[in-house]
């Protein structure tokens, strides 16, 4: 599996090499988790049939249903295998997705996001992209379980050279005085992380302080921002709004970049690209699928599936979501190759989900 | 004794336009409604059906006569909160309370389909003008809020009567704000199951038991979360619901909503995690799982599992809240269920088929009688 993770996230697929990583990470969680294995195994009946064995195509493995993570506590057993901190997501419903982390993966994971992020801000960790703010509490990161926040946040924590939690206790306003601390590390840039609706409530409608501006428009900001639409939407306020209000209270240079990732399928970002798409790197897959016959889409809008092998603790490397997408066809004019999709929203009526998705 | 009801309208009147008012329906049918709930609404508004309140409540049909030996008036306000999950109560009880002539104020749920302001505009736009409509469009109003909102408080302490929907909690909480002088009449949870003998286990069982599960899911208190083959055999069990896999794309036959195929595969994994043999119906629908009676319960859209158990296990077994007991078991068999259930918490034993009929007694309480004041009358 460390082998896809050494190339060029959007270079030349190697599929057969992906879907040998896709059958071996499959089988793991057969033998170690009994969930999984009901459903999938020999004798299972959660699935369309029992043919993915003999999977030559991504779209024959098996999958689970995103819906799943809130509903059991998954787990996969095996020799060597050591698990760490439970991932949360947000709850809108009373019920959070929980998602089993270990070692290896987050090894693996880690270096999956630095080289997403590091291609989408033209940085890496050699040559990092200045302090990291984050809208947070500081004690998400002191909690047993990570919150999907903080995990999206530590995540950009290599491409950065130091870290602050600048929320208060409620982690929806910013305390400035923080802020300004940040901004004494001296730095032509910044990066600043926060879920989308967070960002616009605590940062771009914000009242800052005519010393704090000062510093903001003399550096480079990178706002960084995932989750849902909906709530800003429903306030009337594009993405285009949004840009604006961000970028009104940075310096030149400063960018936003918008990406998709799901709790329960840790590991892989997908960053809105400049022509309004998201690339699949090539240590992934992502297929649409059909919600009734399951069939894989070629360019029809259907349930988008994510996948990766880069998950041992529990079996959440192929996970069917209910966010409708399509894939596009032909290459992009942002210069990045390989599949590209694009992210339509969440299924009508589908079952509500935190904040920290789309 | 019958009594004498003094409404503000005639009563013939009110039910006819109501009834006909379904020869609009079957050409019409607003998006907000599934095709399976508006054909319920279409069968619910039938004549007879509507004057059965009246009949079992008061005797014949006697309205302004004043020769009876109680007069019934409508009480007065009466506010109804609306649970999430049964969309389809709000049009129902809508409809039921009209014929008390009282004013009424219905709270939809925040989080769910309003379908009884649906029924409301539906009917508004479509019923002559005549003693309904003017009773509908004077008297009637639906509302959806917040938990925060202040017109609960002012529903609750206005209101003649007081009719819930939900949890024990918000029952507590409306009776604390509500008037001293006003009723209440509290719906909370409860939860139902299907009994099957497998020797009445007929294709129109089959049929009754898949349209039960699909027009509330398992959200409903009266919808089955189980079907139990009592006193049969695992075999009986499995071949009931490989009979009902069968059935039902006959009884559904077009394809179902993304949302609701999509609840089915995750229904589906989450059912066989657990043990269950679980299978989807076409473009997964309906998710029909069997397995040991023992078996954690998996509950969802569309989702029914089937067991094979003992009556007095199954009897054991009833949830203390249980509501409704849908059968499907003929001569001694029934009679020796309907004896044993007789002395459970159970609330209604129905053929599976009328197992979500609404009505003016409910959880055994008397509401839409409570909706009117009685005192003897002229003699």
């Amino acid at each position: 599996m460390s082998t896809l993770l050494g190339k060029p996230p959007y270079g030349e697929r190697d599929d057969e090499a992906f879907l040998a990583a896709m059958v071996e990470v499959t089988r793991h969680h057969l033998r170690g988790c009994a969930f999984y294995e009901r459903i999938w195994g020999a004798k299972g009946t959660g699935g369309p049939s029992g043919g993915w064995r003999f999977a030559t195509r991504a779209e024959d493995l098996p999958f689970l249903h995103v819906g799943l993570f809130k509903r059991l506590s998954l787990k996969t057993d095996a020799p060597g295998l050591e698990h760490g901190r439970t991932l949360e997501s947000s709850s809108t419903t009373g019920r959070s997705s929980q998602v089993l982390l270990d070692a290896q993966s987050s090894a693996w994971q880690a270096e999956s996001t630095r080289a997403i992020f590091g291609d989408a801000f033209g940085v890496s960790p050699a040559s990092p992209a200045g302090p990291l703010l984050v809208i947070d509490d500081p004690r998400a990161l002191r909690r047993r379980g990570v919150t999907a926040r903080a995990a999206a946040a530590l995540s950009l924590g290599p491409l950065a050279t130091d870290l602050f939690f600048v929320g208060d206790e409620t982690g929806s306003r910013v305390v400035w005085s923080k802020v300004d601390e940040a901004l004494a590390v001296p730095h032509s840039e910044v990066v600043v992380y926060a879920p989308t609706w967070a960002l616009w409530t605590a940062w771009a409608t914000a009242e800052i302080a005519p010393t704090t501006r000062a510093l903001l428009a003399g550096r480079r900001v990178r706002f960084v921002h995932s989750g849902g639409w909906k709530k800003l939407e429903a306030v009337g306020v594009a993405r285009v709004r949004l840009d604006a209000a961000l970028l009104g209270t940075a310096g030149p240079g400063s960018c936003v970049v918008d990406f998709y990732g799901l709790v329960e399928h840790v590991g892989v970002v997908y960053p809105l690209c400049a022509e309004g798409y998201r690339h699949v790197p090539v240590w992934a897959d992502v297929l649409v699928r059909d919600p009734l016959t399951l069939g894989s889409l070629a360019t029809e809008p259907g349930m988008l599936e994510l996948m990766h092998p880069f998950a041992l603790g529990a079996p959440y490397h192929a996970v069917l979501t209910e966010d409708m997408g399509r894939l596009v066809p032909g290459p992009c004019r942002c210069g990045r190759r390989g599949k590209r999709f694009e992210l339509l929203g969440r299924m009508a009526r589908a079952e509500l989900r935190g904040c920290a998705n789309v | 004794m019958s009594s004498s009801v003094a409404l503000g309208f005639e009563l013939d009147d009110v039910v006819e336009a109501w009834a006909a008012l379904r020869s609009v329906m079957i050409r019409h049918r607003p998006a907000a409604f599934e095709r399976d709930e508006w054909a319920y609404l279409i069968s619910f508004l039938e004549a007879e059906r509507l004057r059965a309140p009246f009949r079992e409540t008061f005797g014949a049909h006697e309205a302004g006569t004043g020769h009876a030996g109680r007069v019934a008036r409508p009480r007065g306000l009466i506010a109804v909160w609306l649970p999430n999950n049964v969309s389809l109560l709000g049009p129902l009880i809508l409809v039921l309370l009209s014929l008390t002539g009282n004013p009424l104020r219905l709270k939809a749920g925040s989080a769910a389909k309003d379908l009884a302001g649906e029924l409301l505009r539906f009917a508004l736009e479509h019923l002559p003008k005549g003693p309904l409509r003017d009773h509908l469009e004077a008297k009637v109003r639906v509302e959806v809020f917040e938990h925060e909102d202040a017109r609960h408080r002012e529903m609750a302490a206005t209101a003649r009567v007081r009719i819930v929907f939900g949890t024990d909690e918000t029952a507590r909480a409306i009776a604390s704000i509500g008037a001293t002088s006003g009723r209440q009449f509290s719906f909370v949870d409860r939860q139902s199951e299907a009994w099957v003998q497998a020797a009445s286990a007929s294709e129109e069982v089959l049929d009754s038991l898949a349209k039960v599960c699909a027009i509330y899911g398992q959200a409903g208190c009266t919808s089955p979360r189980r079907v139990l083959a009592i006193d049969g055999t695992a075999d009986d069990a499995r071949s009931l619901r490989d009979r009902l896999l069968e059935r039902w794309p006959h009884v559904f036959p077009g394809p179902p909503a993304p949302h609701v195929a999509s609840a089915g595969i995750l229904a589906r994994q989450w059912a066989s995690a657990l043990g269950w043999d679980a299978r989807a119906t076409l473009h997964h629908h309906a998710v029909l799982s069997v397995g040991d009676y023992s078996l954690e319960h998996v509950p969802g859209e569309h989702v029914l599992s089937f067991s094979a158990v003992p009556l007095e296990r199954a009897l054991a077994g009833l949830p203390p809240n249980i509501q409704t007991v849908g059968h499907a078991a003929s001569g001694a068999v029934l009679q020796e269920w309907a004896r044993q259930l007789a002395d459970t918490r159970a609330l209604r034993v129905v053929p599976i088929g009328e197992m979500h009929h609404f009505s003016h007694v409910w959880d055994g309480q008397q509401y839409w009688r409570g909706c009117f004041d009685e005192e003897s009358g002229p003699t």
